[in-house]
């Protein structure tokens, strides 16, 4: 009935394996290295809205990060080459999973390191930890015990690291593609036979700009990861890609600016979206996306994410994954 | 005062109280030509944006038209001066990259999205009484606000202003009457012939702080200046860093300066910086 009072219902789990569960109110996740440790914005956005927020980058041991320039902006882009600077697991473990237990919204912690026992041992401490909803791995590290070779690019390289995390903690895990894989779906693939709960992608993409006054590279580490809406059509293509392949929820990100973007993704076949650079450049714009989503099912009369999740997969994959996608297109 | 600093642990160091930052949209006012291609920008904002509002606060402005994402980042931007009864910020505008150029095409009646107030400020000490404000080109923006603030409370100021040439000088009747106002040029076409750090030497014993805004070079052709006259670490020295930025907010530690407590971020912890704190 049309005057039957009725809200959209935005929740999604993103572990819905897991006994933990990883349960988010809405979609829209802050994406890690644009939030902080989810402190930052607090002043300036209401931050318990979020469907959650994923931390910056932790490794084993703090990092004082790379030499300035750090980012240079780009077309529609930016360049970042932060380097991880981090307080370390040990200097985070003290002062944010109590920081975390006084919010209420789902926090996910980002691991990065060069080895496979040392991401295994991150998650164990994380184990421990309370008000940590999530952990999410960056497999874009070069691996030292195969000569820097990115743990991301290889698909048993990256399902080794997965499982091991997942032999060393029963919480949720993410695992966040890198772009720069020769076959993205073949990783993705093999992270979720290896026991990935969801799969986040993409991380940025490596690529340079040169300061032709200086005559040199423009970052201090010469080369840097590209996001923003500049990489967005590649995000999608992959997102719709990897969609099609696995069972386990996909979390799109690249370049989401406005509802279109957002919806861009979850259509692909992402069941989240993150927001990165777009939150520097508008730190509103996370809680602007979840009131407009909201404002967009209301309209089309759709109930549940899940109806749209997928929407523009070919019917074949939508079989296979997205039982639940039925579109106007389909029962003409 | 400051805290050691491991990477990414961002607790705010100094002495400048933290600030609540927004997001909020100005209407531009008033765009006047005030020195060669620079122009002063003023932007009818909230009140209590304005109020309290101290010298070396920035703002975070999008340059660029609504639908556009290119520029993609905010510009900071120093406060040059503010209009407290007005509830009226000002910024020196000069057309220089893409961003600048957006934003000195402002006119009456144009909208803008900032964020901010971000960063810390100079900080004039309690017992000071005779402060040496030095800029350099542009970065005279918060000199001339900090100026407004040592001459309200009874101070004695002197301005020194370099420039290449004689258009890119701030006009004298830009300061309150009562700063003495010394310049140089460059190519010598007015004051001083030469750079005006320079003239520092000869403030040094006079300063119980000093203070300045400009391009890194400037910075340590004054530290070498200086550094004769100084005795230990007297008169302390306050400089404000540009850096190229994203969030303004201390998220993404794309800005840091590395310092003798570690790499932190100018948005949070600076841009103002004691000048034997910094690294070089």
């Amino acid at each position: 009935m049309s005057d039957e009072l009725w809200t959209p219902d935005l929740t999604v789990d993103l572990a819905p394996n897991n006994p933990r569960e990883l349960r988010l109110a809405n979609p829209v996740i802050a994406a890690s290295g644009c939030f902080g440790y989810g402190q930052e914005y607090a002043g300036v956005i209401d931050v318990e809205r979020l469907g959650a927020f994923v931390s910056k980058g932790i490794t084993p041991e703090p990092r004082g990060g790379n030499s300035m320039p750090r980012i240079k902006e780009t077309p529609a882009g930016m360049l970042n080459a932060i380097g991880l600077q981090n307080p370390g697991i040990r200097g985070f473990i003290r002062k944010y999973p109590k920081l975390w237990a006084r919010m209420s919204v789902p926090a996910i912690v980002n691991i990065s390191a060069e080895t496979v026992d040392d991401y295994a041992m991150m998650a164990a401490l994380l184990d421990e930890q309370p008000a940590i909803a999530g952990i999410e791995i960056n497999v874009s590290c070069p691996n030292i015990a195969r000569g820097g070779y990115c743990f991301g690019w290889d698909p048993e390289m990256s399902a080794d690291v997965t499982r091991a995390v997942g032999a060393a903690t029963t919480l949720p895990l993410i695992v966040k593609l890198s772009p720069g894989a020769v076959d993205v779906v073949a990783v993705a693939e093999a992270v979720e036979a290896a026991g990935a709960d969801a799969i986040s992608l993409i991380n940025t993409l490596v690529g340079m700009t040169i300061d032709v006054h200086r005559r040199r590279p423009t970052l201090g580490n010469v080369t840097g990861g590209l996001s923003g809406p500049a990489i967005r059509p590649i995000a999608v293509r992959m997102v719709y890609q990897v969609a099609a392949a696995v069972r386990v929820p996909v979390i799109g990100m690249g370049g989401i600016m406005a509802l279109d973007d957002l919806l861009e993704f979850v259509m692909a076949g992402a069941s989240a979206i993150q927001v990165g650079t777009g939150i520097f450049v508008d730190p509103g714009l996370p809680i602007r996306l979840i009131d407009e989503l909201t404002e967009w099912m209301t309209r089309h009369g759709v109930r549940r994410l899940d109806e749209i999740v997928g929407a523009a997969q070919p019917a074949a994959a939508r079989q296979f994954r997205f039982a639940g996608v039925e579109t106007a297109g389909d029962s003409a | 005062m400051s805290q050691r600093q491991l990477g990414g642990d961002l607790t705010v160091a100094g002495t400048s109280a933290p600030v609540r930052s927004r997001e909020f949209v100005g209407e531009v006012v008033g765009i006047e030509p005030i020195m060669g291609d620079a122009a002063v920008l003023s932007v009818d904002v909230p009140m209590t944006v304005v109020h309290g509002l101290r010298s070396g606060r920035f703002f975070e402005i999008t340059c660029r038209d609504e639908v556009a994402f290119d520029p993609l980042l905010r510009r900071p931007y120093s406060v040059y001066r503010i209009d407290a009864e007005r509830g009226r910020l000002l910024f020196l505008v000069r057309p220089f990259g893409r961003g600048s150029a957006w934003l000195s095409r402002r006119r009456p009646g144009d909208r803008l999205a900032l964020l901010g107030p971000l960063g810390n400020t100079y900080d004039i000490g309690p017992t000071s009484q005779n402060v040496l404000l030095i800029a350099g080109g542009v970065g005279v923006a918060p000199m001339v606000m900090l100026a407004d603030e040592a001459i309200g409370r009874g101070l004695n100021v002197t301005f020194l202003m370099g420039a290449t040439t004689v258009p890119g000088l701030l006009p004298a009747t830009e300061l309150p009457d009562r700063v003495e106002y010394v310049v140089a040029t460059d190519d010598g076409s007015k004051g001083y012939h030469g750079f005006v750090t320079d003239l520092a030497a000869d403030y040094v014993r006079w300063a119980d702080q000093i203070f300045a805004c400009g391009p890194e070079s400037m910075y340590l052709e004054l530290r070498t200046a200086i550094g004769p006259h100084r005795i230990g670490r007297r008169p302390t020295v306050q400089v404000s860093m540009e850096r190229e930025m994203a969030c303004g907010l201390g998220a993404c530690l794309g800005c840091v300066v590395e310092t003798r407590h570690g790499m932190v971020a100018s948005c949070i912890q600076g841009p103002v910086f004691d000048l034997d704190e910094i690294i070089w």
